[in-house]
């Protein structure tokens, strides 16, 4: 009777104990491919010893992999490596903090496109002013107090928002900067090919690529609008917003190219 | 031996079990548990990330054999490993005769 007539029909605990065991080892292919075939066939030893001893092949089985011990023994990593809810969660945490990463940081390129732009072609292409009767006399004192060299309410209100422009996409790049540092020490915590695995290879770079494409195309087509109907006020935000986004797109298009390329395919 | 003290000292009882010659993972894990008559009962899959752990140290080598149709991984000590075993054993006879001495036994 052959090894598979002998066992009852869906159990096969020493293949699902090597399929558990593939999703929690990490480091390189070699290495998973190596302890993998260590271990099966340390664990084929286990079950021809089980069988001289008398026991049918499923019951062999059974005794090979509770001999072995738990996939976090030979992995060495914990048991929560053995979840698949938490490796979906820490595979979403790794995308996430990649596109929210790179997406801040494309932010704070924006904020240095729309500081030359500004320069270029004046404040008032970056941001339009605010229309008259939107804001007080108070206002136009508080603007007038930060830019002293100017006697002109609209020229230093428009310069306070340039500036508020600038600065919020710096403080966006740094968080940006941050997020992807976070995203660094997570991956290298994180190798588990359950982790590595819980998303299909190229899914973060793909979603980032086509949301950054989208707001490149939104960003740029509001900012031509702009340009076109508004004589050019306020479409330096838009166009610096829409280089970056696109920028963005390009990084994620080549990660992905990166990972579809044979032989250098490796799961993010 | 709880399995806390015995994790602790698990190094040197492969290196200990590979003085006899060289084996793979399974052969391992049984000439230990034989050795000591039982009381090292580990889960057998514990001895892989130590003999993995081991041979990045360079106290071990490894090389795949073949027989009846399985690869197998062989692993023998190096003169590092032997050197690394002598000095370890040393320490654990200091050790265990100073706890012998405190314990009036």
């Amino acid at each position: 009777m052959t090894e598979a007539a002998q066992r009852p029909a869906g159990r096969e605990p020493v293949e699902d104990y090597l399929d558990k065991l593939l999703l929690t080892l990490s480091g390189s292919a070699r290495q998973v491919r190596r302890t993998l075939a260590e271990v099966e066939a340390h664990l084929h030893d286990v079950v021809a010893d089980e069988l001289a001893a008398g026991k049918s092949q499923a019951a062999a089985e059974e005794a090979a992999v509770a001999r072995m011990g738990a996939v976090h023994v030979v992995s060495g990593h914990t048991a929560q490596f053995s979840r698949p809810s938490a490796a979906l969660l820490r595979r979403t945490a790794l995308a996430g903090s990649l596109i929210g990463g790179v997406a801040l940081v494309a932010f704070g390129i924006s904020g240095a496109i729309a500081w030359g732009l500004a320069t270029v072609r004046g404040g008032s292409f970056l941001i339009a002013p605010f229309p008259p009767g939107s804001y007080t006399s108070a206002d136009c004192a508080r603007w007038l107090a930060g830019d002293p060299a100017t006697h002109n309410c609209i020229t230093a209100m428009t310069a306070d928002h340039v500036g508020e422009i600038i600065s919020t996409a710096i403080a966006g790049g740094i968080l940006g900067l941050l997020t992807l540092a976070a995203h660094w020490w997570m991956r290298r915590r994180w190798q588990d090919r359950g982790t590595l695995t819980a998303l299909p290879i190229g899914s973060a770079e793909a979603v980032g690529a086509i949301l950054a494409l989208l707001v490149a195309v939104g960003t740029l087509g509001q900012g031509t609008d702009l340009e076109l109907v508004q004589r050019g006020q306020g479409a330096g935000q838009m166009f610096s917003l829409g280089i970056a986004a696109l920028a963005a797109a390009v990084f994620f298009a080549v990660q992905l190219r990166h990972l579809a390329l044979p032989g250098r395919r490796r799961a993010r | 031996m709880t399995s806390e003290r015995l994790k602790g000292n698990l190094d040197m009882l492969l290196l200990a079990v590979l003085i006899a010659g060289p084996g793979h993972g399974y052969a391992i894990i049984s000439r230990l548990r034989e050795r000591s008559e039982g009381a090292f009962d580990l889960p057998e899959g514990t001895v892989y990330p130590a003999l993995h752990r081991l041979e990045h140290a360079g106290l071990l080598d490894s090389t795949w054999e073949t027989a009846a149709g399985r690869r197998r991984r062989l692993y023998r000590l190096t003169a590092a490993g032997q050197k690394s075993l002598t000095a370890e054993a040393q320490q654990w006879r200091a050790f265990s005769g100073s706890v012998a001495l405190v314990l009036g036994g």
